[in-house]
């Protein structure tokens, strides 16, 4: 059978699509036919669209609090339980625009990235606000929706014919899987980037030679065995040169963190720093979407989350965030793919001014930040504003289907158009709004 | 309180009060509430009060001869402490229980609090303040409280003035004098005329005290009266904090002052001065004991899990009692509800093990594990205690201990937070000749108390053992005449295994003695079922052609085969191809969905005639010959939004409207589909290895053993293929393949952290029990839809459970009728179905049912309405409930289904003011056509490939391939029992289901299914894993599933879903907090290779069909993953490595892997290239005795559970546990590497055949 090559993560042509595309997917066999799957083709006059082919989604579980980051505000004390940043603010390459004291470098960058500062929700729970920051709803109980990832994922998919469409470097959860979009729109993981992604990456302890042997074997017997009379037992046949392919050299080297230099290496840090690196490794190899989590929580225990104690060296954890972005966003630059490719920063939610009984925070999701740099846009180094505190919006909210919309629109997706869970239309995103003015 | 004769006979909750015991005559109270008769929810509602939460009667009450003027069997209400409360029906609303300025009340109580911390005040009865509205936060009129500060209980009492517009004024009396917290029953009262603060006193046991305003102080200012409600034990929105824990009876209201006279005479108590506080400790009597056994038992109701008894407190008769032979317990037994459904234990629990024990003479030293509060007797004396578990949760930060290590080399380590302590115990002689080997019988007692406030009821593992004579090692203790059981790692997890057996049998004991006092009801709704089929006959078998005892379900599929067109006849002409080729699929995909079966506008295009003659417009859609007279063409090629077709979506490709044209040029026409040769041709038997595979797959899940095979193919028995049919569909093991199916069809999905993102109670235990007690579907339907037990340890009630939903029961609803009647009301959530006659009242109708009550829309699940002002035209979409519009229960779907709700069903339930049950009734009832015909379509898909009906979830507008055969089954179905073995043997028995699987019925349309042969099915993500499990004859491990193993926090908080066997057992593991220390690497290893082939941990929504599709992940997994790795792995003192290691050839080698991959003997050709690996060297594979290098045991890591898992630590050992996971289990030494790596290569090569995941 034909393989899509932009769809290289399935040979499917049935059941697990939506009624539709199922059918669709019948007429096809009978005709001929590959189901078209072009977005661009048909992106609508009347929206804004922007020019990046990519996205790497950095996400900082736990929440980062806004005001000891990107909405700096007057100190607090906590010894006084006085209500403020935790550190002071410093001035960034955008006049009027400040940063923590903690992000040094990206200071110097702001003028390549809008800090969104009036980004809210309703949901103070992790996984619950993940679920939405992920999927940009609320679960439903009758429609499992897909990842922002799986989105763009399903109406752009892979942008060469070696690499998959999005590529998880985090651990696998619901919030970032396919729903109802099926598996050709679902991630490849890995949680390490000392390992390639699950499932298609030799296996530790098994030689290069050994894998030859065993893969000889296997093709001795797959050919005694072959039968051809049965279209399932094809497309499986199919689905295995494929994963031995993938699972080869060629995509293989993407992984291969070595083959950098080693000062740009130093540059982006530790493991964290480490994933950014491959996911633009990833991104030039033809990944559409890689989402990075940078919530590994060696540094303080709970990463981004907080609470009491876990305050006291959330520093550290905003030097390795300034230092890995800030190194990601040059270096993509450099490579002249920075306007192609869209970095951003989000959280489940933010966090209060006020300190809690151990001295850290609880969640704020009224009003909090999320990143946006590069992908062409026009940057201003923040959009949206928050009061004194960073506790209210007082002006440009962005909903989270807003910032969604403002995403889809840069990497070319129409983000006013439905997709068909079964007989259900869903629209991709809950009526977002780009924000146009930095698309101008 | 009142005179015993009076007493005994009052048995309404609102009793007339009568005479006191000095004899003078009272105005009445305006209510006085007594608990005498245990009773059940509903009865108490008719009796104005209605409970909430764990509310328990027939408790011990204040008591003669205690209390001379009570009843000796007066019984109370017990409150948990958590919101348990009652409620006063219609009380607040009237002027009775209203008090204004001017008014008197005096309130009385009976109290025996359990608890109150230090500074709270509880709630015994009150009126407002209930918290069900926000802006009457603050609406007290009055209260009795009860204060706590250290141990002693004040009275209090509050109510609130000026609320509107003005911060609200509280004024709180409290009395200077106490009693002291759980130290039995005390008689309290207070009296207060409002507006006059002088007015106010208090008495405790009859005795008055004063008191202190505080707060805002005393006034003169009339309460805050508004009609909400009375409460009994709670306040503010049932709040914990707030709630009364312990007994309470004889609640009054009175509209009136009572004298200090006659509040004292209340109280009338015999015996000494009142003892608090803990009772002298004595190690019970426990009578005879059998000889040589040891006595087991679970108490429920202990008062606290901090402290033994206190003075006053009684401990009821044992719940459960069992017998064993050993001082060990891994868990304690599970307690099951009068129906058989997993229930909760009323927590906590005492746990008592007792026997008789001959103990070596002199001193012995002693050995005690428990996890919580215990003590252990010997002969009366107490030899060792342990403490209550008070370790609180504190953020995640609580320390990591490192692993426990064994008190002796070589003894099994106490496990997790289990406490481990030691005693020495002089055993005296009992003569005078002391003997080195004399015994002298002991009789031992140990008491644990289980689970308590907060905590888990899990016992841990138990154990009581003695230091052997030698001082190397520690027995077990064991009963009078028992062997002794050494407590090494082996012998103690020998005998955990074994006892965790007897367990089992135990608990399925206990599940099927309760579930029998059912059994009268469903023999009646059987033989109803049965009557009803005989007189709603199926349509008969058709007689055919060729041998006499052809199957029926194979004379039904001959008999379409037959009247297909014969193939002479095949119409093989171009026109046939391209109409059923291109133009028909077209028309399905765009047009069908509302001009098939459904007939929008009044038109239908699903036969040429039906075109012909148009619709409401009148004129017809297609002219054939003249396509720009058709309009069907005009609409789906024009640009205008009013009137394009479809309405929705891109359109069609201008490839497909030039097809559809040419068609129409060339006259329309609409060609009989032809048979293909390969649809009704009949194919030929599978081979006997193959069926056995098969027949093992569709039942158990997993493929046969090598000696299975070997018996079952060696076996010349002519029957043996419908005996083994009969043997594998009653094997225990069936449970284990079909749960998950219904798991995916019920949207079971518990959660193990936060039980959000519409996560389940993990009812995934009452399916299971449900399948393995062969429970008829009926009734398991019935109970699941009845909600029952408890909804986080595994009852149906789990199933009622939505997190996070807006409208958990519309969820449900949205299920049930998907799953049991093939009605898809995905849409109707929100809005009436485009594309189906369901509206959204339908679902909340029957969401109504399932409420047992009313149920409005949430404003969350409704069409925005900018949504249609956005519309250009007419919308596919409608709304029609209004806004706060209540949905009464009622039945939606009579006409699809059959059944109506009508007086008929009030004979098939319990209640039939129910509606709940009412709902279970219809969906189950033989009338109800849908259901059985559904079920049985579901089995016919799982087993074939295909369903008779497709989608098997949404029926509307569907064509059935063999309505007479799927009659046929149904009727089968219902006249057995609506018993699921019944309908599987009976397929599988089928010439049809026995044939090789070449049928191609999946993607064809209902006419041209002929299932004259099953499709090829790839294995279910479940048979995947347990395959490669029975396949290399590796035990299944993976850590226990929950992130609290050691029972710190209750089953609501952090579920614990027991450690997996099997692969349906695996849950969402829902780490998206990204911690590497919430990772549970072994079964994130297992996931991912389920996840690959379709199975899902997080079902947000039911799956009536998984993605089956194959992709490059799935032989990447089955290739690379870590899982695979380990499994094919020749590990040390592995089965692989034994294989390897008793091999008496190459040859012989690969042939015994082959039976056990792949359920047969390897080809010739196989057999030869397999041989080439493993050939040379085989001779020298093992590695001489004297050679071998002895593994190290890696050092065990600290435990990492929710408790400290935000230490960065924690995420090190996680890491280091996954490092080592990767790494694998040691290789087996006694194998040279060389040889082992290609002998293991050949497993691996074997497992990823693409033979091994498809279903023979």
């Amino acid at each position: 059978m034909k393989i899509d090559p932009r769809l290289p993560f399935s040979t499917a042509t049935t059941s697990s699509l939506t009624r539709r595309e199922y059918l669709a997917g019948i007429a096809a066999t009978a005709c001929g036919l590959a189901v078209p799957r072009v977005s661009l083709a048909t992106f609508p006059s009347t929206l804004v669209r922007g020019q990046a082919e990519h996205v790497i989604s950095i996400w900082l579980g736990g929440g980062m609090g806004q005001i000891d980051t990107f909405d700096p505000k007057r100190k607090g004390d906590v010894k006084k339980k006085q209500p403020g940043a935790y550190y002071d603010s410093i001035d960034t390459a955008v006049p009027g625009v400040q940063v923590c004291e903690h992000l040094p470098q990206v200071a110097k960058l702001m003028d390549r990235i809008t800090a969104i500062r009036t980004v809210h929700h309703r949901v103070s729970e992790h996984a619950a606000a993940t679920n939405e920051m992920h999927t940009g709803r609320a679960t439903s109980g009758t429609v499992t929706y897909p990842s922002l990832g799986s989105l763009i994922a399903h109406e752009r998919g892979g942008a060469s014919d070696i690499s998959p469409p999005y590529v998880l470097i985090g651990y696998p959860n619901v919030a970032r899987s396919s729903g109802f979009l099926g598996a050709r729109a679902n991630y490849l993981y890995l949680t390490n980037t000392n390992e390639g992604p699950v499932g298609l990456s030799r296996p530790d302890g098994i030689a290069v030679s050994r894998q030859n042997r065993r893969q000889s074997l296997l093709a001795t017997l797959r050919e005694n065995a072959r039968n051809l009379d049965d279209a399932k037992l094809r497309d499986y046949e199919e689905a295995i040169e494929q994963s031995i392919q993938l699972s080869g050299p060629k995509f293989g080297r993407v992984f291969d963190l070595e083959r950098e230099p080693a000062e740009l290496r130093n540059q982006y840090g530790g493991e964290f720093g480490q994933r950014c690196l491959l996911s633009r490794r990833l991104v030039e190899s033809g990944v559409r979407f890689v989402e990075v989590s940078h919530n590994l929580n060696f540094l303080n225990g709970v990463g981004w989350d907080v609470h009491n104690k876990g305050i006291l060296e959330q520093h550290k954890l905003i030097q390795e965030l300034d230092s890995a972005l800030a190194t990601l966003i040059l270096d993509l630059e450099e490579k002249k793919m920075l306007d192609k490719t869209l970095v951003a920063v989000t959280t489940e939610f933010g966090r209060p001014p006020e300190f809690d009984s151990g001295g850290g925070r609880g969640h704020q999701q009224r009003a909090f930040t999320c990143v946006l740099a590069g992908g062409g846009l026009q940057h201003r180094g923040a959009w949206g504003e928050t009061d004194e505190l960073s506790q209210k919006i007082v002006s440009s909210p962005v909903s989270v289907p807003d910032l969604f919309a403002t995403i889809l629109a840069s990497i070319q997706v129409d983000y006013q158009k439905y997709l068909y869970d079964g007989d259900r239309p869903i629209p991709v995103t809950d009526g977002g709004r780009a924000i146009s003015e930095l698309f101008i | 309180m009142i005179p015993i004769s009076i007493y005994t006979k009052a048995i309404t909750a609102i009793a007339i009060f009568c005479a006191t015991a000095v004899g003078t005559i009272q105005a009445e109270p305006v209510a006085h509430w007594q608990f005498d008769h245990p009773e059940s929810p509903q009865s108490l509602a008719t009796q104005d009060l209605k409970t909430y939460g764990a509310v328990k009667f027939g408790q011990a009450g204040p008591r003669s001869p205690e209390f001379p003027d009570l009843s000796s069997d007066n019984q109370a209400a017990h409150l948990d402490g958590k919101g348990a409360s009652l409620l006063a029906l219609g009380a607040g609303e009237k002027g009775d229980f209203q008090f204004k300025n001017g008014e008197t009340i005096t309130i009385e109580a009976w109290v025996n609090p359990t608890s109150i911390a230090s500074g709270n005040q509880v709630y015994v009865v009150s009126k407002g303040r209930t918290g069900m509205q926000k802006e009457k936060y603050a609406n007290q009129n009055w209260s009795l409280r009860m204060y706590g500060q250290n141990s002693v209980a004040h009275l209090d009492f509050l109510f609130t003035t000026r609320v509107d517009k003005q911060e609200p004024q509280w004024h709180r009396w409290r009395s200077t004098a106490g009693f002291t917290i759980a130290s039995g029953w005390h008689h309290v009262a207070l009296s207060y005329e409002f507006g006059n603060p002088d007015s106010m006193r208090g008495w405790i046991n009859g005795i008055p005290t004063d008191g202190e305003w505080g707060l805002t102080g005393p006034t003169t200012d009339p309460p805050v009266v508004d009609d909400d409600d009375v409460w009994l034990g709670t306040s503010m929105g049932r709040k914990a904090s707030v709630s009364f824990h312990g007994s309470m009876d004889g609640v009054a209201i009175h509209r009136a002052r009572l004298s200090d006279q006659e509040i004292e005479s209340r109280y009338n108590r015999e015996g000494g001065p009142r003892l608090t506080g803990p009772t002298s400790e004595q190690m019970p009597d426990l009578g005879e004991i059998p000889a040589g056994r040891v006595l087991y038992s679970v108490t429920e109701q202990f008062p606290r899990h901090t402290g033994w008894l206190h003075y006053g407190e009684t401990l009821p008769a044992p719940t459960l009692h069992w017998q064993g032979d050993a001082f060990l317990l891994p868990r304690i037994p599970l307690p099951y509800d009068d129906w058989g459904i997993r229930s909760r234990w009323d927590s906590p629990v005492l746990l008592r093990m007792a026997s008789d024990v001959d103990l070596p003479v002199g001193p012995q030293k002693l050995l005690l594990r428990a996890r919580g509060l215990s003590r252990l007797w010997i002969d009366g004396e107490k030899v060792a205690t342990t403490k209550a578990d008070t370790v609180r949760y504190n953020g995640g930060r609580n320390p990591i201990h490192p692993p426990a290590q064994p008190p002796l080399p070589g003894v099994r380590p106490r496990q997790g937070n289990m406490q481990e302590v030691f005693a020495e115990f002089q055993v005296p002689s009992t003569d005078k000749t002391q003997e080195a080997d004399q015994k002298h019988r002991c009789r031992v007692v140990l008491e644990v108390v289980v689970g308590g406030r907060g905590v888990r009821t899990e016992s841990g593992e138990v154990c009581v053992a003695i230091e052997t004579p030698d001082g190397q090692s520690y027995d077990i203790l064991r009963p009078a005449g028992q062997d002794r059981l050494s407590l090494t790692q082996e012998v103690a997890q020998s005998t955990l295994t074994r006892i965790e057996q007897d367990l089992r049998d135990l608990d399925a004991t206990t599940r099927r003695q309760a579930a029998a006092s059912e059994d009268p009801f469903w023999d009646n709704r059987h033989t109803r079922a049965r009557e009803w089929i005989a007189q709603n006959p199926p349509p008969p078998v058709p007689s055919v052609a060729g041998p006499t005892d052809t199957h029926p379900i194979d004379a039904f599929i001959l008999t379409k085969i037959q009247h297909a067109q014969p193939a002479e006849q095949r119409s093989e002409s171009s026109d046939a191809a391209n109409f059923h080729g291109k133009i028909l699929p077209i028309l399905r995909q765009h047009c069908f969905r509302c001009h098939g079966e459904k007939d929008q506008g009044g038109l239908r295009l699903n036969t040429r005639e039906a075109m012909l003659n148009g619709g409401d417009s009148g004129s017809p859609a297609v002219t054939p010959g003249h396509p720009h007279e058709s309009e069907l063409l005009t609409r789906i090629q024009t640009d205008d939004e009013f009137t394009r077709m479809p309405p929705t979506g891109k359109g069609l490709t201008p490839e497909q409207v030039s097809l559809i044209k040419d068609w129409i040029l060339s006259g329309a026409a609409w060609p009989e589909r032809p048979s293909e040769a390969v649809a009704v041709e009949l194919p030929r038997r599978i081979e006997d290895a193959a069926f056995l595979r098969r027949l093992f797959l569709d039942t158990i899940g997993v493929p046969p053993t090598r000696e299975e095979l070997d018996q079952f193919v060696n076996s010349e028995d002519p029957e043996k293929r419908s005996e083994w049919i009969e043997r594998m569909v009653a094997d225990k093991r069936v449970a284990d393949h079909w749960v998950s199916f219904w798991q995916d069809l019920l949207a079971e999905n518990p959660s193990l952290i936060s039980a959000t993102l519409n996560s389940t109670g993990p009812f995934r235990w009452f399916i299971y029990e449900s399948l393995q007690d062969q429970k008829p579907l009926d009734r398991m339907v019935t109970e699941l839809v009845m909600m029952r037990g408890s909804a986080h340890e595994g009852g149906s009630a789990g199933f009622a459970l939505a997190g996070g939903n807006d409208s958990p029961f519309a969820a449900k609803g949205h299920i049930l009728a998907s799953a049991f009647m093939g009605i898809e009301l995905k849409c109707a959530r929100c809005h009436d179905s485009p594309y189906h006659s369901s509206t959204q009242h339908d679902l909340y109708a029957l969401a109504a049912m399932l409420n047992r009550k009313p149920l409005k829309v949430p404003t969350s699940s409704r069409v925005p309405a900018a949504f249609f002002d956005k519309q250009t035209r007419e919308s596919l979409i409608k709304v029609s409930i209004k806004p706060n519009q209540s949905i009464q229960p009622s039945w939606p779907f009579a006409e699809e289904t059959g059944a109506k709700d009508d007086d008929g069903i009030d004979s098939v339930v319990h209640d039939p003011n129910d509606s709940r049950e009412r709902l279970a009734a219809l969906i189950t009832s033989p009338e109800n056509r849908r259901f059985s015909r559904v079920v049985v379509n579901h089995f016919w898909k799982r087993l074939m490939g295909a369903g008779f009906v497709e989608p098997v979830h949404d029926w509307e507008g569907q064509e059935i391939s063999h309505p007479e055969l799927l009659d046929w089954l149904a009727a089968e179905f219902v006249s057995h029992g609506y018993d699921e073995r019944h309908i599987l043997q009976l397929i599988m028995s089928s010439a049809a289901y026995q044939r090789v699987p070449v049928g191609q019925n999946a993607n064809v349309p209902a006419e041209s299914r002929y299932f004259n042969a099953p499709d090829r099915r790839r294995l279910t993500a479940e048979q995947v894993v347990d395959s490669l499990h029975v396949a290399t004859c590796s035990p299944f491990e993976a850590e226990t599933l929950s992130f609290d193993p050691e029972g710190r926090t209750t089953m609501d908080d952090r579920l614990n879903l027991g450690s997996p066997t099997r692969a349906w057992m695996l849950a969402d593991l829902k780490n998206e907090r990204d911690r590497p220390s919430l990772s549970l690497p072994r079964n994130r290893m297992i996931m991912d290779m389920l996840e690959v082939f379709g199975w899902k941990g997080a079902r947000q929504e039911p799956v009536a069909q998984r993605n089956q599709d194959p992709n490059v992940l799935q032989p990447g997994i089955l290739a690379n993953s870590v899982l695979t790795t380990n499994l094919t792995r020749a590990s040390i003192d592995s089965p692989l490595a034994e294989l390897a290691i008793r091999a008496e050839s190459a040859e012989q080698l690969v042939d015994v892997l082959f039976r056990q991959v792949l359920s047969r003997s390897p080809s010739p050709e196989e057999r030869e290239a397999c041989v080439a690996v493993i050939a040379p060297g085989f001779s020298q594979r093992r590695v001489p005795d004297d050679e071998i290098q002895p593994v190290p045991e890696l050092p065990q890591l600290p435990k990492v559970t929710w408790f400290n898992h935000a230490q960065s630590e924690a995420n090190t050992i996680q890491t280091k546990n996954e490092e080592r996971l990767r790494q694998g289990p040691p290789e087996d030494p006694r194998l040279r590497a060389e040889w082992r790596e290609r002998f293991e290569d050949v497993v691996w090569s074997l497992v990823n055949h693409p033979e091994f995941v498809w279903v023979p």
